[in-house]
């Protein structure tokens, strides 16, 4: 198993304490997962209440699944695999509902570090919205929130080489975009 | 900077239900459960079972060891059903497809090596009787390990049960299969990918089917208590 850095090291601690009953390692683990996560289900829904409602959930499917989280594993992979699931289950009975999901006016996200210097960061963030979700859901992941390719592709159901792939078309429709739009591309 | 305040009904529920729990046994240990029974079911059906009769005349490798290609196969197969139950642990489109392929190939393999280790003809289908034996004998061999490692995953956490279900279906349609390779006479093509692929291949359908119950039955949840 590769070596894990001291915040995925400092994860798997805070998941093994709470896994072992300890409150205060799940108000740590809250503390450090909840803004990564709020930007992760950005890509799935576009409106501040139901992402808010939407982490509630995650982190209560996290808790009934605290068992299945097996240390000394990566613990990122585990939780946006669930944080994912929930917003999948979530969209797909809004359209089972047929209910149009609300859009909010443009969130301020944090964008990836390599699409930063393509331009005004208002208008990077808004092509980067207006991408499909699953090039979205990579860059995300693993750009801006560190995952490696082998555990994006673990987390959406892909492999590691089609997780390349996407990330690579994604900045390369961000660069094209704002070339378009009369960034700096 | 200002510590998130955890809203209070999710600090309130975490708080009422904080037991300690024992992680999962690693991947392995819950592989050897279904092993373990798919050993108990072959035992008890070569215990059980007239074997077939031209197992004497048959290569070793083609009567015993054809079963037990199958038979670790399958197993393989329901492993990985086991690995995808875990949150974070999703196989890839093509990862499944080339599973679904290695199990019909394998399945196919057996049949043309035994076809080609038996002397004289088959016949064409086997008698109808014949091949409807076969399909119960492989839903029969297959159930035990179908549940075990259907309980195995509900007490995991499958994202996506669907696959979860064909995989478990799959695996453990291959594994009955290679036990009752050891019991049926007729290996003539058609009538091993009408009998036995086909209930291999039913036994997937039908745990993608479960799976697909239990997604519907998820958002249900979600329909009546969302916002």
């Amino acid at each position: 198993m590769t070596e894990l850095s001291a915040d995925q090291q400092r994860l798997v601690e805070l998941m093994t304490g709470y896994q072992n009953g300890n409150m205060s390692d799940f108000n740590d683990l809250y503390e450090a997962l909840k803004a990564p996560l709020t930007r992760y289900l950005w890509t799935f829904v576009r409106d501040a209440a139901t992402v808010e409602d939407l982490l509630q959930t995650a982190f209560l499917q996290l808790h009934k699944a605290r068992h299945t989280y097996i240390p000394p594993r990566p613990v990122k992979p585990w939780i946006y695999a669930i944080t994912r699931h929930a917003a999948l289950m979530h969209l797909r009975s809004h359209r089972r509902r047929q209910e149009a999901p609300p859009a909010d006016a443009l969130p301020d996200i944090p964008i990836p570090p390599e699409a930063e210097k393509l331009g005004d960061r208002k208008m990077v963030q808004q092509v980067l919205l207006e991408l499909p979700r699953p090039a979205q859901e990579v860059l995300v992941l693993h750009h801006m929130l560190g995952l490696s390719f082998a555990e994006t592709a673990r987390v959406i159901g892909i492999s590691a080489g089609a997780a390349k792939v996407r990330a690579h078309r994604a900045l390369k429709t961000i660069r094209a975009r704002m070339a378009k739009l009369g960034g700096r591309a | 900077m200002t510590r998130p305040e955890i809203p209070e009904p999710l600090r309130r529920t975490i708080a009422s239900d904080l037991r300690p729990v024992r992680p999962l046994p690693p991947l392995w240990k819950r592989a050897m459960a279904v092993a373990v029974t798919v050993v108990a079911v072959a035992v008890a059906v070569l215990i059980t079972h007239a074997l077939r009769p031209d197992l004497v005349t048959l290569s070793p490798w083609v009567g015993w060891g054809a079963a037990l290609f199958e038979g670790l196969i399958g197993l393989l197969i329901m492993a990985l059903a086991l690995r995808e139950s875990v949150p974070g642990r999703a196989l890839s489109g093509g990862v499944l497809g080339i599973v679904i392929g290695l199990a019909i190939v394998s399945n196919l393999i057996v049949v043309i090596a035994t076809r080609l280790d038996v002397a004289g003809s088959a016949g064409m289908w086997g008698p109808l009787t014949r091949g409807m034996m076969c399909s119960r004998n492989e839903l029969m061999f297959a159930l035990p390990a179908l549940l075990v490692t259907i309980y195995l995953v509900i007490r995991a956490f499958p994202l996506r049960p669907q696959i979860v279900g064909m995989l478990a279906g799959l695996g453990a349609g291959l594994t009955a299969d290679g036990i009752n390779h050891l019991l049926c006479p007729v290996s003539s093509l058609m009538h091993v990918l009408v009998w036995h692929t086909g209930a291999m291949l039913g036994l997937m359908i039908f745990g993608w089917c479960f799976g697909q119950v239990w997604t519907i039955v998820q958002i249900r949840r979600i329909d009546h208590s969302g916002p």
